[in-house]
């Protein structure tokens, strides 16, 4: 049943408030937990039946009577369920402990599930609108995480995510009226059926744009990035993670990437466009992330620069630029998630996220200084870990494609991540302990498991990259290298 | 049929302009959030007349429900947010939230 | 179509002035007019639906959102718009217009005449909202659900271990 992926996040959401008062931590705890574990060994298993089967549709019946419910799961899908899964388990095991002090631990796991179930609606979803309307429950779920904390610095960077927020909606929707208004039908079949026969490339071109900016703003693409660097430093630890992971993977990435190849079918200009804004992202992202001394802001600026690459090999189009994004995507959510978990430990044990502060807590914290150097290196592309090979297969993909400007902007780039990755590195575990760090105490028991666990995974994804390759990335390539074909006359249709 | 569609949306346009130029230039909070509303009208707007352009009007009506509520939601918890801010800061003025530069 | 644009105009005119107003209550008033004419518009065009909706919520309820936000916010001293803001917007409401009026000249010729989709046989409304779009209605229940826990977040007790 595929539509549990949304259900079940959704009726555990609704009864969590009300567990919370009869047990204030630990059921609320268990619960949510169960749940994300529970989704990820759906998403995982789900994934093998489909490689045999194919895309299929699914409409909901009950008590005889057909409900119009249609949720669709193709390679794309069933990938990006797997990733959400994956990282909310991780945020949700790691805030077991980061969150005891913030209070109201059920409502905060509540907002977290109702974030879950908007980001799986939205890589579920057959329609435009709808895909609308989960980016909503997604985005109000986390302007309240961003400000759960509510100190001073929390509310001001949620307030000003929340405006930008809105002029993105705004546009998405406009772009939607707009393609109701020149085709007459709201659901990616129907939109891509009109697009084919209509001539009004003005017109599409609006929409195109107005998505672009949207979606970009979501994803945090320079120039809509002005939001991130505020948003995610002064948000709760767990909620940076899934942040920076997810949020502006699905609902930023997901969706222009769905929107543009499956409905609109990707021109070579939307395609020099992608890439242009891509790569943009990249370079200004990681020279901004240079002069930063907070390790939140230095690891929120490389998150939009990580996006530049996804973006860029996406755009690119060619099979293995497709193949080389979407597995950039999956190696920088779990890479990200476990830094910005990290950076919670730390500041949990040490008070500050200034690096110049810091020093030497590799000898006190051994466990977070060994999973912030596995994240790291991941991101910044060494091997044998991950990220080198998704980094890999963009240039290549980039080099074969003959954009020689943009193979050599990525490969400069990914010396200057590595360069401010070591950088973090050395200011904030090697080097002399400093006196008033000598006795901190290393992260507790839940919030080490989850990075250790995440690190772990890392590093087996990175040796066993071809397997990975094979089973998740190109079923989802394949579904966007078949541009509108994928939703039109998809089975059950 | 085309000639009206173009009338409301750019009346639309007009009233979307007008609200982000209240987002980007306004200082008091609570315009920012008057600057929100305004610009949820455009869309409305917008969403109606390619509905009565397309002869499905009913369709675009469900749309605008649903669109509206997901603005409620939405106001609410700017409306949260801004209450909060107030008891931090004492005062409603955007000028004084400068901490963070972006 | 004459009342229609006269109804658009005042639309946009109240907007305006809820937005330029000094005075707090009177932009929620403003605003609250604009919304009447909004959904009086939404009644010509065949839309009573999202007319009465857009009144009862729109005019209703975040009109009531609003002043019992102002209510609770009372500030010390009055905010004061900085004084070019106020100025510039009428050139720049101008150059939008002329701007907007070309855009849609130009887009008449290249948008090519819509064809209607004809309406689907006779459905009620009620019908379209939970047959056709019954997904959205799941959505709409998230929605309230995020809305919900986002106010009890943001308004919850602070424990004394903090």
């Amino acid at each position: 049943m595929i539509f549990l992926y949304i259900a079940l996040p959704l009726a555990v959401a609704a009864v969590l408030p009300l567990v919370g008062k009869v047990s204030k931590k630990f059921l609320p705890d268990l619960m949510a937990n169960a749940v994300f574990f529970l989704l990820l060994v759906y998403a995982v298993t789900g994934g093998r039946q489909l490689i045999g089967e194919g895309p299929f549709l699914q409409k909901l019946n009950w008590l005889g009577e057909s409900f119009n419910i249609q949720v669709a799961v193709d390679g794309f899908s069933q990938f990006m369920l797997m990733v959400i899964a994956l990282i909310c388990l991780a945020v949700g095991l790691f805030s077991i402990n980061y969150m005891d002090h913030y209070g109201s631990k059920a409502v905060y796991y509540a907002l977290l599930l109702v974030m879950a179930a908007g980001m799986n609606g939205l890589v579920l979803v057959t329609d435009l609108f709808q895909v609308y309307i989960f980016l909503e429950v997604a985005a109000v779920a986390s302007y309240a995480l961003v400000a759960y904390g509510l100190q001073r610095d929390e509310l001001e960077a949620s307030f000003k995510y929340l405006m930008l927020s809105v002029i993105a909606s705004a546009a998405i929707l406009v772009g939607i009226a707009l393609l109701f208004g020149l085709t007459g039908g709201l659901s990616f079949a129907a939109v891509a059926e009109g697009l084919r026969t209509l001539n009004a490339p003005l017109a599409v071109g609006l929409c195109a744009a107005l998505f672009l900016m949207g979606f970009g703003l979501k994803a945090a693409l320079i120039p809509f990035h002005a939001w991130l660097p505020d948003a995610h430093p002064s948000a709760p630890a767990p909620i940076s993670a899934i942040l920076s992971g997810l949020l502006i993977k699905v609902s930023g990435v997901y969706a222009i990437v769905r929107i543009l190849f499956n409905v609109f079918g990707l021109t070579p200009a939307l395609s020099q466009v992608l890439m242009w804004l891509g790569a943009v992202s990249i370079v200004v992202a990681a020279l901004l992330a240079l002069g930063q001394n907070d390790l939140k802001r230095m690891l929120a600026y490389s998150s939009i620069s990580q996006v530049g690459y996804i973006v860029l090999g996406l755009g690119l189009g060619t099979p293995l630029g497709i193949a080389g994004g979407l597995f950039h995507l999956f190696n920088h959510a779990m890479a990200k998630g476990l830094l910005f978990l990290n950076s919670g430990s730390i500041q949990m044990s040490t008070g500050t996220r200034n690096l110049d502060e810091m020093g030497g807590l590799a000898r006190r914290m051994p466990l977070t200084a060994a999973t912030s150097l596995v994240g790291s290196l991941s991101i910044a592309g060494v091997p044998p870990l991950p990220g080198f090979w998704s980094k890999l297969m963009i240039i290549m993909a980039l080099v074969q494609a003959a954009e020689w400007p943009l193979a050599v902007v990525a490969i400069l780039a990914s010396v200057l991540t590595l360069w401010y990755y070591l950088l973090i590195q050395r200011k904030a575990f090697f080097g002399k302990l400093e006196e008033r760090w000598e006795e901190v105490r290393e992260a507790p028991f839940w919030m080490s498991f989850s990075t250790v666990f995440l690190s772990l995974l890392i590093i087996a994804i990175g040796i066993l990259f071809a397997a990975v390759i094979k089973t998740w990335i190109e079923p989802a390539a394949g579904v966007l290298g078949q541009g509108a074909g994928a939703v039109i006359g998809l089975r059950g249709f | 049929m085309s000639n009206a569609w173009l009338l409301y949306m750019a009346f639309a346009a007009g009233l979307l302009a007008v609200g982000i130029y209240c987002l980007l230039a306004m200082k008091n909070l609570i315009k920012l959030f008057i600057g929100i509303e305004v610009i949820s009208k455009g869309v409305s707007l917008a969403l109606l007349a390619s509905g009565l352009a397309r002869q499905n009007i009913l369709l675009a009506q469900s749309l605008v429900i649903t669109f509206i509520v997901v603005e409620v939601c939405l106001v609410a918890t700017a409306l949260a947010i801004i209450v909060n801010i107030y008891r931090h800061t004492n005062s409603l003025d955007v000028r004084k939230l400068t901490k963070l530069r972006g | 179509m004459v009342l229609q644009i006269i109804l658009l105009g005042g639309l946009v005119l109240f907007s305006i002035l809820a937005i330029l107003a000094r005075d707090l209550i009177k932009s929620a008033i403003s605003l609250a007019l604009a919304s009447l004419c909004l959904g009086i518009i939404f009644f010509r065009m065949n839309a009573p639906y999202a007319g009465v909706f857009e009144i009862s919520v729109v005019a209703g309820l975040i009109t009531v959102l609003f002043i019992l936000t102002i209510a609770l916010t009372k500030a010390e001293g009055d905010v004061r718009e900085s004084r070019a803001a106020l100025l510039i917007f009428p050139l720049f409401f101008v150059a939008f217009l002329v701007l907007d009026i070309l855009v849609m000249k130009g887009l008449m010729s290249k948008v090519p005449a819509l064809a209607g989709t004809p309406e689907a046989g006779g459905l009620k409304f009620g019908e379209v909202l939970w047959k056709q779009r019954t997904f959205d209605l799941v959505g709409q229940v998230l929605v309230i659900l995020a809305g919900v826990f986002a106010v009890l977040a943001l308004f919850r007790k602070r424990n004394k271990d903090e």
